[in-house]
């Protein structure tokens, strides 16, 4: 924990400057545009392909935006051969929380970089499920039965490390952070996979380097589907959002780091860049004020980037307080339902004075 | 004024169980020929209509015509606090903001006094044409709810099918199909338990199963019930009180009838 990198320590071996933001390679822009989850792999290193032998590997896997209400959940892993760990090591990964949002920028740089020694030894891939399946997933009918985040983590991570290993990569070592129980999920991953020892552990990303850079995979490619959602949210609300910072947005803004030394859940984002809507905890002002400006009174939110599932949404749209229009469903109508009135005729035009014969309805001033 | 008083409360309990589920709130329209109800679901493709004639009360008194609006939810929770055996009266104002309800225990000297406060509801009413039917089959209610409540197990919908020799209900679902035939039987000694099938011509129809095991909840009211079915017009379900009945309107669903 004491050994945070600071920025100033660390940028000098870092060739990309700090005022951009980096778009990892695992950001598809139309495909988070339509709200699809989809997978990137990077290609395999130099270092694995170069040799015919098919050195064992070790595999981390790491997650980013569970708890969010906007934005994919980013699901990651990295791998690289047994002998190259050290290497990690030596290029301070850690928790990815612990890193500042421009290290983990630039350590993720450096690995899609090609020349770059992290380069060389480092594979990955990550799944980002957009928010649209996540939700429709946990709010399956009953009569198909819902699709719990936890299911959904597991089916991922079980899929991805299933794909790093079909295409090609010895995967002799498996470790994966989990917020569950443990036990039981790494029963679950060594009987799918019993050719690797699979490690789940809590704060795994902290212990093993190579879950770091996993997690630093999660988290840049998390960060930054959440800023290219906002700038896609943004042109489309431009009508609706008034607010003037909006499009004044500092660029310093977005340096303006500092490293979050506490690992708990709470207040550990600090980064500024994605004003308009915040890091997507339903607990972050800015994400609160986003979702208030974006919200429609009739139809709620757009499917892109909002997590319909989530409570806080449930609350905005019918909660205590809540600002949206009511709606009265009508029971749905079956197919092949008919309605009763297409058959009989309503009694103001055929029988003769009917309502005046059953007599006044009470007022409601006569409360 | 109205001034109505049932021998048994439990008669106005069953008529309210038996479409609460249906209709959220309706006007009761009480006038010289007794008390009224007719309201459509939300969806409006069922209709309940129930008459509770003025032979059901004794007395029964109704100066003007009253419309009482008023929640079944909320009917239903005063009711609950009659006994099945109490006598019940009904009172309401010319213009009222209230109905109030008195039960008087039939044993003891017991007695409660309730007021519900009306809603104003606006309500359609439809006229019902006279319908000569093709089929009208009799049947015992209990029997009527137990094969819609077994097919709805299987399925959404039922076809209705009423022959000379019986009635066959019979339905497709994912998990298989199922078919129930009643024949035609007179019983002598136990004529509720009859099936009487009054036919003019053979007739198939389908129905949403949801619709008619909701109907179903009516079958305390009466030991049997009949039912009226005609090509390409509601199906009429019946349940006779000594007074008054509730019948249930349903139309035919298009597309799917083989």
């Amino acid at each position: 924990m004491a050994e945070s990198p600071t920025k100033d320590a660390q940028s000098q071996d870092l060739d990309i400057p700090l005022s951009a933001t980096f778009i990892p390679p695992s950001i598809t822009r139309p495909l988070l545009s339509s709200s699809t989850s989809y997978t990137h792999h990077s290609p395999h290193p130099p270092i694995l392909t170069s040799s015919d032998d098919r050195p064992p590997c070790i595999l981390g896997v790491d997650e980013a935006g569970r708890g969010p209400v906007l934005g994919p959940m980013v699901y990651a892993v990295a791998y690289t051969p047994l002998n190259s760990s050290h290497f990690l090591k030596s290029h301070s990964f850690d928790d990815s929380k612990k890193l500042t949002a421009s290290f983990r920028s630039q350590l993720f740089h450096s690995t899609c970089t090609p020349s770059h020694d992290l380069h060389t030894h480092v594979g990955w891939s990550c799944t980002l499920l957009s928010a649209r399946d996540i939700s429709s997933g946990m709010l399956r009918p009953n009569t198909v039965g819902a699709y719990n985040l936890n299911a959904q983590a597991h089916d991922t991570t079980a899929r991805l490390i299933r794909e790093v290993i079909e295409s090609g990569v010895n995967v002799a070592e498996i470790y994966v952070d989990t917020v569950g129980v443990a036990t039981s999920y790494q029963a679950k991953l060594q009987k799918q996979f019993p050719g690797a020892k699979v490690t789940v552990a809590k704060k795994a990303d902290s212990l093993y380097p190579i879950v770091s850079a996993a997690s630093v995979v999660a988290k840049v490619t998390r960060d930054a589907a959440i800023e290219v959602l906002a700038e896609m949210e943004q042109e489309e609300e431009e009508k609706v959002e008034e607010d003037p910072e909006a499009n004044g947005e500092d660029q310093n803004e977005a340096e303006k780091v500092e490293p979050a030394e506490d690992g708990k859940q709470k207040g550990k984002r600090t980064w500024d860049k994605v004003v308009e809507m915040g890091s997507g905890y339903p607990g972050d002002d800015k994400t609160k004020k986003w979702l208030k400006s974006n919200m429609d009174p009739v139809f709620g939110f757009g499917n892109r980037a909002v997590r319909f599932s989530w409570r806080t949404v449930a609350d905005m749209m019918d909660g205590k307080g809540a600002n949206a229009v009511g709606v009265e469903w009508e029971e749905d109508v079956d197919d092949g339902d008919q309605r009763i009135t297409g058959f009989f005729t309503s009694g103001d035009s055929v029988g003769a004075g009917n309502g005046s014969w059953y007599g006044v309805p009470v007022k409601a001033d006569s409360f | 004024m109205l001034e109505a008083r049932l021998e048994q409360a439990a008669v106005l309990k069953k008529v309210v169980d038996a479409i609460k589920d249906l209709v959220q709130d309706c006007n009761f329209d009480c006038n010289d020929s007794g008390i009224q109800l007719q309201a459509m679901d939300n969806s409006h493709v069922a209709l309940v209509a129930m008459h509770l004639k003025t032979d059901a009360f004794s007395p029964y008194r109704c100066d003007r015509n009253i419309a009482l609006g008023i929640n079944l939810a909320s009917l239903q929770k005063v009711l609950r606090a009659a006994q099945n055996d109490d006598l019940l009266t009904l009172k309401a104002e010319d213009a009222p903001d209230v109905l109030n309800l008195v039960f008087e225990s039939a044993e003891n000297d017991r007695i409660a006094e309730y007021d519900i406060k009306l809603m104003d509801i606006d309500q359609e009413h439809l006229g019902i044409p006279d319908t000569e039917y093709a089929a009208t089959v009799t049947m015992p209610s209990s029997e009527f709810q137990r094969i819609c409540r077994d097919l709805n197990a299987l399925s959404e919908s039922v076809s209705i099918e009423a022959a000379k020799e019986g009635i066959k209900f019979s339905c497709q679902g994912d998990i298989g199909s199922g078919a129930v035939t009643l024949r035609q039987n007179n019983n002598v000694e136990k004529p509720d338990l009859s099936t009487i099938i009054e036919l003019n011509e053979p007739v198939g129809l389908t129905f949403s199963l949801k619709y008619l095991v909701n109907f179903c909840k009516a079958s305390s009211l009466s030991n049997t019930v009949k039912l009226s079915l005609s090509a390409e017009v509601p199906l009429l379900i019946e349940y006779k009180m000594e007074s008054g009945y509730v019948r249930f309107y349903l139309a035919p669903k298009i597309g799917d009838d083989e």
